[in-house]
């Protein structure tokens, strides 16, 4: 009889314990469950809210997660190409604060007379160029992502109140008219932009050679460097990534809000919970695209369904934080000797 | 240039030079005003955050036990409650807030990152449902005890109330972290957590102390902070957040060891403040004042990360 005690001891510290039958079955039964959860909920408003399940509120649902799903579409390639350790693997802590800062460019360049190209331009380099400092510092100064975010996410705020003075900047264009109208009718354009970006970054992550290695270089560092990856190169693109989503999410704020808007910053952890939350969508509890759209709509449809039950809104953010907790418990056993 | 002072020559530069560029801020009364008003708080709060950080967690709810120990206090002292009874609420208030905490953790052992968040989240509900939406509870002057005035703005031999609390925990704390078995347990749970479970100790009791004691001194300034506006004003204690996680961040480059440390948290804190206070003296406003700040964490970051893709891995 082997000496089972033994066999613990020799384990490295540290190092992921290979997959056992059991826990396959059991992330099985977390992704079936959080699914199940999913269909549960949607029943329940279905059941006891008229109107939920009516093809326009559905739309609107879509269109109303626009804003945070692409955000924290942005945030998720940055889990992915960082890892999952909250905090020494990937996190873009400046997402919100940089849609508060591209939004105000947007409203700011409308209002000074520029047309929708150079405005939209502006925004899309505002937002390249936070990740881009991002990129430096994560990879080349080799600051702690959570750190070099927080520092970005500072100047964030600071640049955009100086664009703003604080105030909202109302700002209305052809773009944003398209933007904030439905087309075709009854189905918001938001929407539809939040699906396709959505599917543009599924494509790429999900089934181009460049997302696999994207997944390895956040897996495995090391291992991915001795494959030859250009590991550096594949995390700075991962935030050049979160800060053009951030760039095109507030594009989308503004057109939902008719212009800038003071306080983005609030929308950080909601960004962060929505990137987390979707790990259990995935078959293997990682960060996936699929995975954080369905967890922004989930939230979208508690959101939703708590104003048709005229539940105070005051619950969502508690239901929310239950929400992450029950996911992030039962993801957590499944990993053997988490002490 | 060793990394190790570069938050001290920041500190010293920007003392230096905002004393030279401003009249008003090498004064008695700015002084004053900085450690009283500015740095007591934060500091209080940092020091959670350093233990927190030291046992390789985070804590994000930082604000939610700041919230829930005033809502107690000021709900009590609002009915009269005696004061020590009040102060001993809120205390309790902000423990259940760590227990909370301490059970997700050390329990059901979620990262602390996400069940912090989710603590978070759960105490904004709470605040938002008990509060009918956010409204503050303000004292009514003929209500506040005498003894309001002296913890907000009392001082025993000249020196402030508030910073002889902070002195007090940072004494406390730097004590426990740096001299105590318990501290170097918490040491060991940071820098090698596997090797730390296999080496027999028990990683969940010193978790839940770590968190415990965190919740504690964020009552302690949810208290303080209460005598001061005199007043509870629902979701304000969010705002020390991320001032705290940053100010422990940079009191890592004091160690010689890149590790949380009292020390060097306080001096994280100061900076922080200093900087604040001095860009709002030389007339820039509180926009450029953020930029300039951020911008500044960012400098002192990367003189001390500089050349630390070592460093960085070794952490990882």
């Amino acid at each position: 009889m082997p000496d089972t005690v033994q066999s613990h001891i020799a384990l490295p510290v540290d190092v992921a314990v290979p997959r056992s039958r059991a826990a396959d079955t059991a992330r099985t039964l977390v992704r079936a469950g959080s699914l199940l959860a999913f269909v549960a909920v949607f029943a329940a408003f279905a059941a006891a809210a008229p109107g939920f399940l009516s093809a326009g509120n559905l739309a609107n649902v879509v269109g109303q997660s626009a804003v945070i799903g692409v955000l924290a579409l942005g945030m998720t390639l940055v889990v992915v190409a960082g890892g999952n350790d909250v905090v020494r693997g990937g996190i873009d802590l400046s997402v919100a604060n940089n849609l508060g800062l591209c939004a105000a460019v947007y409203a700011t360049g409308l209002g000074a007379g520029w047309g929708d190209g150079a405005a939209l331009a502006a925004t899309a380099l505002a937002g390249l160029l936070v990740g881009a400092v991002n990129a430096v510092s994560v990879v080349w100064l080799g600051i702690l992502p959570l750190l070099a975010t927080l520092a970005a996410m500072n100047v964030c705020a600071g640049l955009e109140l100086v664009l703003t003075h604080n105030t909202v900047v109302a700002a209305s264009s052809p773009l944003l008219d398209v933007l904030s109208g439905e087309y075709p009718a009854g189905v918001p354009v938001l929407g539809e932009v939040l699906l396709g970006v959505a599917a543009l970054l599924a494509v790429v992550l999900h089934l181009t050679p460049a997302g696999l290695r994207l997944y390895a270089v956040g897996g495995h560092r090391e291992a991915a460097r001795a494959a030859g990856l250009p590991v550096a190169s594949y995390v700075a693109a991962s935030y050049l990534g979160s800060g053009l989503c951030a760039a095109v999410a507030s594009v989308l704020s503004v057109a939902l809000l008719s212009g800038s808007t003071t306080g983005s910053g609030d929308m950080l952890l909601a960004a962060v919970v929505t990137a987390l939350l979707g790990v259990v969508f995935s078959r293997r509890l990682v960060a996936t695209i699929p995975g954080t759209l369905l967890s922004a709509l989930f939230i979208g449809i508690l959101i939703n369904g708590f104003q048709l039950l005229n539940i105070s809104s005051y619950w969502v953010n508690g239901v929310q934080g239950v929400l992450i907790l029950l996911v992030v418990a039962a993801t957590s056993m499944l990993r053997p000797n988490a002490g | 240039m060793s990394s190790r002072y570069a938050l001290v020559a920041a500190l010293v530069a920007v003392f230096a030079f905002f004393s030279v560029a401003t009249t008003t801020f090498l004064t008695p009364g700015n002084l004053e005003s900085i450690l009283v008003n500015n740095f007591a708080l934060l500091a209080i709060v940092s020091l959670g955050m350093t233990l927190a950080i030291a046992a390789g967690g985070i804590d994000l709810s930082v604000g939610t036990a700041i919230d829930i120990a005033s809502l107690i206090f000021v709900s009590a002292v609002a009915a009269h409650v005696a004061m020590p009874l009040a102060v001993l609420g809120g205390l309790a208030g902000g423990l259940l807030v760590g227990a909370f905490n301490a059970g997700l953790i050390a329990g059901l052992r979620i990262t602390p990152f996400l069940a912090t968040l989710g603590t978070l989240f759960i105490g904004q509900s709470v605040q938002q449902l008990s509060t009918s939406g956010g409204q503050p509870i303000y004292l009514i002057t003929g209500h506040v005890p005498p003894v309001f005035a002296f913890i907000g703005h009392g001082t025993v031999l000249g020196i402030p109330f508030a910073m002889i609390v902070v002195g007090g925990c940072a004494a406390i704390f730097a004590t426990i972290l740096g001299r105590s078995l318990f501290g170097r347990r918490v040491e060991a749970l940071g820098a090698q957590p596997g090797v730390a479970w296999y080496s027999g100790l028990r990683v969940s009791r010193d978790t839940a102390w770590v968190y415990l004691l965190g919740s504690l001194v964020c009552a302690i300034a949810g208290i303080l902070l209460s005598c001061t506006v005199r007043a509870y004003v629902p979701l304000s204690g969010n705002a020390y957040l991320l001032n705290a996680i940053g100010a422990t961040f940079l009191g890592t480059t004091f160690s010689r060891v890149g590790r949380p440390n009292v020390a060097g948290t306080l001096l994280g804190v100061l900076l922080l403040n200093i900087v604040a206070n001095g860009l709002l003296l030389i007339g820039w406003n509180f926009y450029w004042q953020q930029v300039g700040s951020g911008v500044l964490i960012f400098l002192v970051l990367v003189v001390s990360f500089g050349g630390g893709r070592a460093r960085s891995t070794r952490a990882a």
